[in-house]
């Protein structure tokens, strides 16, 4: 009875009420932000005295702004490439490959995931300051794909798992190449995994802070690093305009990945 | 199938001929390579350097743990960091428990809008969550001049550059960690262990503490395990809302390296907090099996 919602009798409301003060909980903070972009008060007083969009303004005048935006969006996009190709590569052995020490690699790949950040982004940091690539675009990508790198194979193993070889090897037999069979056989089958390990692998990219803060220069810097710095100086309600951006951002990346799923069911 | 018929054929050939060799799968390693290749090159090898660094930097021996775990300043560091860590695994498991439950047996229609936010929580950029427990918290923000407007408080509370703040926000970021995964487990569940408890005679209480909540109980601890040691090595929400006076180790590691520009006491905190994540890993594993980490395994 406890698992089922009808049969709860008087609990039923204070759990209810419970999980919705939770939600709003959790909503609340990311609407607020919103609000708070709107908002005209430069010290933040809400509910603010007056709506406007001067922070807006101000966040797209600043070319430092768009230029920290697009160093991310270029570093995410080639993380997410390499990623997602490499990933593959990658799942494709781990999932059929028969060789000694398969499931220790396995958890190897998965380690960057599971460490603390710090720890890696001290660690890199240190042998790019060695290598001269400390503040450069190669090492972005470089120390991005490895935080990446972990959820593109889990994505991808998993729908490797879940897709039936057999088919493969049909195509095999009917003639194919075996490369060929991959490609338009295996592939499109596990296109969900695919996309999951792209959209995963850009994200981690695009929020990454902890690496990026130790490796950027005054030339080269991502969008989070742009928010750190300004926020440890002040909270000025143009990290709020940037802020509501990135929700927006979400916002659409979730829609993205529902349709593409609902369009994968049908 | 022709494998099992291609060997019953070859196991009477065997007798009077040399067995035919099969042709040669490819056992799969060449495709791992690469990403062996960079995760030894970026990630094993910088690391151990790291490690091997604080051992030698700036002179051989162990002098940079002894300075370490031997001075109340950086022992003031360990305790917030284990303190933080603990309230932000019990705040999270409390309050997931219940969501995770209502989740699990909720109308879908309901459980479809409480996920979507769970998500659009989890994946809104870092940052942006804390800014807004910055402003919230802060001594001018709302939430202070609610609890003031409802005559809770006489003076506005000191959230921010204070543990209570850090311990907010670390929490609102662990929930969906912990609610996701645990919704799942209480889902599987099998409604009629419930059922057949309640025809026996146990009440509502009984069912939960002797029956849900031990069978939940793996998959609590998994959750909360992985709350703990996320919330051990945090830097961005520590830094941004403890403020310098309350450090925590992921901080105190930055710092150590950044501005002292010390790479080995750096180095040795570093491999502290790593031999403390992966020790709390080993005891998961071992407690719960390696389904967790490597799914899909032997």
């Amino acid at each position: 009875m406890l698992l089922n919602y009808h049969q709860l009798g008087s609990w039923k409301w204070f759990l209810t009420g419970f999980t919705v003060l939770a939600a709003v909980f959790l909503l609340l903070p990311i609407l607020f932000i919103i609000a708070l972009s709107f908002g005209s008060s430069q010290w933040l007083v809400f509910p603010p005295p007056h709506w406007t969009t001067h922070w807006y303004r101000e966040l797209f005048s600043d070319p430092r702004w768009l230029e920290s935006a697009l160093t991310s969006a270029e570093i995410a996009v080639l993380v997410m490439i390499f990623s997602v190709v490499i990933g593959l590569i990658a799942s494709f052995g781990l999932t059929r490959g028969r060789f000694a020490g398969r499931e220790a690699l396995r958890a190897l790949f998965l380690t960057p995931m599971i460490l603390p950040v710090v720890v890696f982004a001290v660690a890199i940091y240190a042998l790019f300051l060695r290598i001269g690539l400390s503040g450069t675009l190669t090492g972005f990508v470089i120390a991005h794909l490895i935080i990446a790198l972990p959820f593109s194979i889990i994505s991808i193993c998993s729908a490797l798992e879940g897709f039936d070889r057999s088919i493969e090897d049909a195509a095999v037999l009917c003639g194919a190449h075996p490369l060929e069979a991959k490609l338009r056989v295996t592939l499109p089958a596990i296109r969900h995994g695919l996309f999951a390990a792209a959209i995963f692998s850009f994200l981690v990219s695009w929020d990454e802070v902890v690496v990026a803060i130790f490796m950027a220069s005054p030339t080269l810097q991502t969008l989070p690093v742009r928010i750190w710095t300004t926020l440890r100086q002040d909270l000025t309600p143009v990290i709020a305009a940037a802020s509501s951006l990135l929700v927006g951002l979400t916002v659409v990346l979730m829609l993205l990945t529902a349709l593409v799923r609902k369009g994968m069911k049908s | 199938m022709a494998q099992t018929v291609y060997s019953a054929a070859g196991s009477d050939i065997a007798q009077s001929a040399p067995q035919v060799k099969p042709k040669r799968q490819p056992n799969g390693f060449p495709a791992v390579v690469p990403a062996l290749v960079l995760i030894v090159l970026f990630f094993v090898v910088p690391i151990t350097a790291l490690l091997v660094r604080s051992v030698l930097d700036p002179k051989p021996g162990l002098g940079n743990y002894a300075q370490l775990l031997g001075s109340w300043t950086y022992a003031r560091v360990f305790a917030n960091t284990f303190e933080v860590a603990a309230l932000v695994t019990i705040l999270s498991v409390a309050i997931g428990f219940p969501v995770a439950w209502m989740l699990a047996i909720m109308p879908r229609r309901w459980g479809a809008v409480i996920f979507a936010i769970l998500l659009l929580s989890m994946w809104t950029n870092l940052l942006a969550r804390t800014y807004a427990w910055m402003v919230l918290l802060q001594r001018t923000g709302p939430i202070n001049k609610l609890l003031i407007y409802l005559g809770l408080i006489d003076h506005p509370l000191a959230m921010v550059n204070d543990l209570t703040g850090v311990t907010i926000g670390m929490t609102y970021i662990m929930l969906p960690f912990i609610i996701l995964p645990l919704q799942g487990v209480i889902k599987n569940i099998d409604p009629a262990i419930l059922q057949a408890a309640a025809l026996c005679g146990a009440n509502r209480w009984k069912c939960l503490t002797r029956i849900l909540i031990p069978l939940a109980l793996p998959g609590v601890a998994a959750g909360a395990l992985m709350v703990f040691v996320m919330s051990l090595g945090y830097f961005v929400t520590p830094a941004l809302l403890g403020g310098t006076s309350n450090m925590m180790l992921a901080e105190l590691i930055a710092q150590l390296v950044q501005s002292l520009v010390n790479w080995g006491l750096g180095g040795a905190a570093a491999f502290v907090l790593l031999i403390v994540t992966l020790a709390i890993y080993a005891l998961q594993l071992r407690l719960f099996g390696a389904g967790r980490l490597s799914h899909g395994g032997q």
